[in-house]
């Protein structure tokens, strides 16, 4: 019973990604720079500033889980990811759903535009 | 023999949300200034992260970050004819011991006390006679109004990211709001948290009886938010582990996260950890206060900290014992009713009731710290007559959840077995159905509940322990009575499949369970020296480079949640000092 209820779970799952993926827009990085408020609090875009979150400076292209100086979940590290505007519009969709068990206290974004936003300011602000 | 320090503008002790305020505040003003904290650095990143925050065992049964009693405690009785014994381990209540303070731990609930506070002796009495204060409620008016201190709530408000729903703003009432609140300048920073089932129902049923259910006003981010001064918040995602611990996801208003790191990255302020205030020094004639002596904790080194003013922002406990201990001011005395420090003692009373509703699933695991509604018509609403129920003060009835701990909260119908096979199929088969209602009431001051020194016990430094004598009094057994009624018949309502009904309380006060962190009193503020220890921006009337903040300073206790007018008071006294200093006297003639 167990195991069917994974598989149904995982199968929605790569249902949303699929969903995301064909929806996937140019955002706009002024309305995202806003939205980046959300991610604040925990996230720096300076190099080497790490708080509750991990620096985004220098995020894209760059391996989950990799910053030496901080402190990743496992499943983080892991993941295997390598992240991109497509793999940020995954994972910021529901985070638990793409890493289970990774520790960002952080609910996601259903959005797609907004993630779409958010994504188009990263893409300038965390070079 | 202590090393004697270099003499700084300010020494603060205790770096919570007072000390915090006021090191921010004070060190802009270009003031030299040391903090001594007794407890460790803690950071949101090293120690409040996800996953090590949500540890039942460590934060709520072992008590991380609160005061460590095998080094300090007080020793508690009901009445004068007891022997006072020592608090072993913390129950009632729960002192913070971290930088941050209890603000760390605190649920963010955050109100604002209004003239049917400051003004109580007075409006009292010229609405019921004299007569109906009893003689031994030594209940006086504050010296303060809620206009002088409007601004201030606005601002502790702002800082502190609340997010809620205005009531009356300007004088007009908003739909949605709490009708029966003093008018306020604008909207809360933020809007409301989002509603739960449990706090819906309740709204709903309070609606249908007639009351005027409003969103708990609460320091949890109902969304990203970054205050007046640059701080950032995250927005709350309701994780059901606010009361007790410090926030994971940055969203609970808290001094760590905005006060403190400003201070810290002043030129002008410096922070000591591990640093226990043993005594506040005084001059040879009395008048003055020099400094303060401190213990290292870890290695036992003893300091003296000169200070031009000194200002004590510990836990409201600590700080009146601090007094005593320094010998400031005339220890009250409850039989001849002379002195003040150690008056008007008080604490916080209520009722509760359980309903269960098979079928309803409520997920008490998913809460913030507010996420409740509230009704203020036997509270702060002066229309309610008080006359024919014989008390004064009143309540404030919730429903909701806050910090429904996954092992620990486990609700189950009165009458179940405690333990064995029949409570376990019980408490799997209700956890899911419960919800609460429960009142918070006022504490009115009686002049047999204060605070003296110890004859006894001490604690690890050889100096006396505080001690407590505290019970309800009759004024709390009514309020508790009728609150209890208001809640029972809001619970039947609502068609529960069982109902846990409230009771007033009748049993003596007991340092377990916990019940309420919001100890008050003992150095009151008010509007001479015969009657109060502070006065209205409070400054010691014996000292006057001293200065007292906290819950210690509420001549009562309200049924609201004291951190409001804390914060708000903070941030007066921090723009009297800044008076003080340029022109340092006392700020109200004696």
């Amino acid at each position: 019973m167990n195991d069917v209820n994974c598989l149904s779970s995982l199968a929605l799952a790569l249902a949303i990604v699929g969903g995301t993926t064909i929806s996937h827009a140019e955002g706009d990085a002024t309305r995202g720079e806003k939205k980046f408020a959300d991610c604040a609090a925990c996230h720096s875009l300076q190099e080497g500033v790490s708080s509750v979150g991990p620096s985004l400076h220098g995020l894209f292209n760059r391996k989950a889980g990799s910053l030496a100086y901080f402190r990743y979940s496992p499943a983080m590290k892991r993941s295997g990811i390598v992240w991109t505007a497509q793999t940020l519009d995954e994972f910021l969709t529901e985070p638990q759903k793409l890493v289970p068990a990774n520790r960002m206290p952080y609910g996601g974004i259903s959005e797609p535009a907004e993630r779409a936003d958010l994504i188009a300011y990263l893409t300038q602000a965390a070079k | 023999m202590a090393t004697k320090l270099k003499e700084v503008d300010v020494v603060i002790v205790g770096l919570g949300w007072t000390g915090g305020i006021l090191s921010k505040e004070l060190a802009e003003a270009g003031l030299k200034i040391v903090a001594l904290e007794r407890g460790a650095m803690r950071t949101p990143e090293s120690d409040y992260a996800l996953p090590n925050i949500r540890d039942e065992l460590r934060y709520v049964v072992r008590h991380d970050l609160m005061q460590n009693t095998a080094r300090d405690t007080l020793t508690v009785r009901n009445n004068v004819s007891q022997e006072a014994l020592p608090m072993r381990r913390l129950g009632s209540f729960l002192p913070g011991e971290v930088v941050g303070g209890s603000a760390v731990h605190w649920s963010g609930h955050t109100w604002r006390w209004t003239d049917m506070e400051f003004k109580i002796r007075s409006m009292y009495e010229d609405r019921y006679g004299k007569n109906f204060i009893p003689a031994d409620m030594t209940i006086q008016d504050w010296g303060i109004t809620y206009a002088e201190l409007e601004p201030y709530y606005d601002k502790f408000e702002y800082t502190a990211a609340v997010s809620g729903k205005a009531g009356n703003i300007k004088g007009e009432i908003q739909k949605g709001g709490n009708p029966f609140e003093a008018p306020r300048a604008r909207e809360y920073p933020l809007p409301p948290l989002k509603p739960i089932l449990a706090s819906q129902m309740f709204a709903d049923a309070a609606r249908d009886n007639g009351y005027h259910p409003f969103p708990r006003p609460s320091a949890n981010a109902s969304q990203a938010y970054t205050n007046p001064d640059g701080s950032k918040f995250g927005a709350c995602q309701y994780c059901g582990y606010c009361q007790r611990f410090g926030c994971e996801a940055n969203a609970k208003g808290s001094p760590h996260l905005t006060v403190i790191p400003i201070a810290m990255r002043n030129p002008n302020f410096e922070l000591c950890t591990h640093a226990w205030v043993t005594r506040v020094l005084k001059d040879s004639g009395g008048k003055r206060v020099t400094g303060v002596t401190y213990t290292n904790v870890l290695n036992g080194e003893e300091f003296e900290q000169p200070a031009g003013t000194v200002l004590l922002c510990a836990y409201a406990i600590n700080n009146v014992h601090l007094m005593l201990l320094s010998g400031i001011g005339e220890p009250y005395d409850p039989v001849t009713q002379k002195g003040v420090i150690g008056k008007n003692y008080c604490y916080q009373t209520g009722a509760s009731a359980r309903l269960f509703f098979e079928g309803r699933h409520f997920n008490p695991f998913m809460s913030a710290g507010g996420s409740n509604d509230t009704i203020d018509d036997f509270n702060i609403n002066w229309n309610f007559d008080r006359g024919p129920h014989g008390f004064v003060g009143g309540y404030n009835v919730s429903g909701g959840f806050n910090t429904a701990l996954p092992i620990g909260y486990r609700p189950v119908p009165s009458g179940t077995p405690q333990w064995g096979k029949a409570w376990k199929a019980a408490t799997a088969k209700w956890y899911q159905t419960a919800m609460n209602i429960s009142a918070a009431g006022t504490v009115m001051a009686n002049r047999y509940n204060y605070y003296d020194l110890d004859p006894t016990y001490r604690n690890a430094f050889g100096q006396p322990l505080m001690r407590m004598t505290f019970d309800y009094k009759t004024n709390e057994h009514k309020i508790g009575d009728h609150a209890a009624k208001v809640i029972n018949d809001i619970a039947r309502s609502m068609n529960p499949t069982h109902l846990n009904p409230a009771r007033g309380r009748s049993d003596p006060w007991t340092v377990v369970p916990y019940q309420s962190t919001h100890n008050t009193g003992g150095t009151i503020m008010g509007t001479n020296p015969r009657d109060s220890a502070l006065n209205k921006y409070l400054q010691s009337w014996d000292c006057d480079n001293l200065f007292v903040v906290g819950a210690n300073v509420f001549p009562h206790n309200s049924s609201y949640n004291p951190t409001g007018p804390v914060g708000a008071l903070a941030y007066w006294t921090a723009d009297a000092i800044k008076r003080y200093v340029k022109n340092p006297g006392p700020l109200v003639p004696a």
